[in-house]
């Protein structure tokens, strides 16, 4: 049933005009199973974008190692698409355009290429402006036309680092409530990284909770909510519950996050 | 009392639109009338004989020294050999600076090698060349080629490098793991990534070009816009002098014009602004 396996990856970035490097992942290891939605939670710093990255094959472990379907990941691949906070759309492509360019280049004809293109388009609800360029549309619609063009390649994981983090707060609620359905329709595995809780306990069926200096993995919380999820599940006890729980514990190190940004200030 | 307003504003709605056909027609009227303004003073000053007629001949003396020029063919012949020598110009230049800046902006080792090299030739102004350019080419077409090459090259491989240094790292990600093939990912995403980068070098590169091939045409050929105007010197006919120096400043703002076109072409995403 494991999908991937994260299996003890540890991370060093040489730091420029330093000899000694800095650990931003410490023996991290994970198993993810088919058709799971993991969220992975923490403040900032603690390596959780690293961690996709290397799942990715953006970036190779330091030591360690990514099993996808027991074997190594080694560079990207289209089995594992990726939906990033800044969008990343091709600009000069229509949003068609982009949600057919990881078909293209499986060698999909062009009519067939523009068939499926559409039927995602029509899953993230863009229909109607498959000939827009992305800066004719908003952010939100931009993350939905992302979010189709990573799944149009049919890949076994979705990827997604802090995709509505740019996002105002009514857009990022909507979204959150439209990737829950979209995932369920299309039944893929997702690894989610986001610093919010909320959006962690809305989206999760397990969230894993890091630590940051050097990025570790602190605890790991299966969220005992019942699918489909919608709006009034915020409303649960369940959701109100995990949502404190999380908060008190992660807590801490908000407040040392918090006061060395007040010490770099300073320092600067 | 709402009604009241109402026709108050449509009253107002009807009294604004010629005001803003007047506002935007009162640009382009303004414009005209300022070159009127200023022919007109510049005819009459020359026809009365205020400044000297030999050293600043009347526009219509112009118009028809023009015309002179046209039939006779001879502003035609002229035109045609500057404009070849740009573009000979201008194709080595936009090819090699292309090709110098893609390959320095990918390969940063590389780079630190040549960089340095291409910075210290940069300050130097194309017109400087020209001495050597006569030397090394003697004077015919092959010294325009190359003053226009030395003055176009830069501005193409300035902004080919800048382009493909700061082509964004997650687009390149983003095409990765959607399974981009090396092909795709030089033309479909690398190539149009740089174009609105590389697209102003190109238009400034052959603006530079322009002025390059009139300078070398000045000292050393035997045809050419810039022969023309030093030819008319010698021979005291200012009214050609000045004739060749506004067919070459038409024909380069029609070459901007062009380049913008196409620049609009093939980068439409960029109408409106950069996007993230």
């Amino acid at each position: 049933m494991t999908q991937l396996r994260v299996d003890h990856v540890s991370k060093d970035f040489a730091l420029r005009g330093r000899a000694d490097v800095l650990r931003v992942l410490e023996d991290v290891s994970l198993d993810i199973c088919e058709g799971e939605l993991i969220v992975l939670l923490g403040p900032s710093g603690c390596g959780k974008s690293t961690l996709l990255n290397i799942i990715a094959g953006f970036l190779q472990p330091t030591t360690g190692q990514v099993l996808h379907e027991d074997i190594p990941v080694s560079k990207p691949d289209r089995r594992r698409t990726v939906v990033f906070q800044d969008y990343a759309l091709f600009p000069w492509m229509t949003i068609e355009k982009n949600v057919e360019f990881g078909l293209k280049a499986q060698g999909i004809a062009p009519a067939e290429r523009t068939r499926i293109a559409r039927s995602f388009l029509a899953l993230v609800k863009l229909s109607g402006f498959e000939d827009h360029y992305p800066y004719e549309v908003s952010g939100g619609m931009k993350q939905r036309a992302a979010i189709a063009r990573a799944l149009a390649p049919d890949p076994d994981i979705l990827l997604m680092d802090e995709p509505f983090g740019a996002l105002d707060a009514q857009t990022r609620v909507l979204l959150q409530e439209e990737l829950v359905r979209i995932v369920a329709a299309t039944n893929r595995t997702v690894v989610f990284v986001t610093h919010s809780i909320d959006e962690a306990v809305f989206l999760a069926d397990r969230i894993v909770v890091m630590s940051s200096h050097p990025g570790k993995i602190r605890s790991i919380h299966k969220v005992a909510l019942p699918r489909p999820r919608t709006a009034e599940t915020r409303s649960l006890p369940n959701f109100i519950n995990l949502t404190q729980e999380l908060w008190d514990s992660l807590k801490p190190q908000w407040h040392v996050e918090g006061a060395n940004a007040v010490r770099l200030q300073h320092a600067t | 009392m709402r009604q009241k307003l109402g026709a108050q504003t449509t009253l107002l709605a009807i009294g604004q639109a010629p005001l803003a056909v007047w506002k935007a027609s009162g640009k382009i009227f303004r414009s005209i009338m300022g070159f009127a303004v200023f022919l007109t003073a510049w005819e009459v000053l020359a026809s009365t004989g205020l400044i000297n007629a030999v050293l600043l001949p009347s526009p219509t003396t112009l118009f028809w020294a023009a015309s002179d020029l046209l039939r006779s063919g001879t502003l035609f012949r002229h035109v045609s050999a500057s404009i070849e020598r740009v573009l000979v110009g201008f194709a080595l230049a936009a090819f090699v600076g292309l090709t110098l800046g893609v390959v320095l902006g990918w390969f940063r080792t590389l780079s630190d090698f040549v960089k340095p090299l291409v910075e210290a030739l940069r300050p130097i102004p194309p017109i400087a060349w020209t001495p050597l350019a006569i030397l090394w080419f003697g004077v015919g077409n092959a010294p325009s080629y190359f003053l226009v090459f030395i003055g176009a090259v830069f501005p193409v491989f300035v902004s080919t490098y800048s382009a493909v240094r700061n082509i964004e790292r997650t687009q390149i990600n983003a095409a990765l793991c959607l399974g981009a093939t090396p092909t795709m990912l030089i033309w479909d995403v690398l190539i149009p990534g740089a174009l609105p980068v590389i697209f102003p070098g190109l238009r400034i590169a052959l603006g530079v070009g322009w002025m390059c091939v009139v300078a070398a045409e000045l000292i050393a050929a035997q045809s050419g816009l810039g022969y023309m105007i030093q030819q008319s010197r010698l021979l005291l006919q200012t009214q050609f002098v000045l004739t060749g120096m506004i067919v070459i400043g038409i024909i380069g703002f029609a070459m901007n014009a062009v380049m913008t076109a196409i620049e609009r072409r093939l980068v439409p995403w960029q109408e409106s602004s950069k996007v993230t």
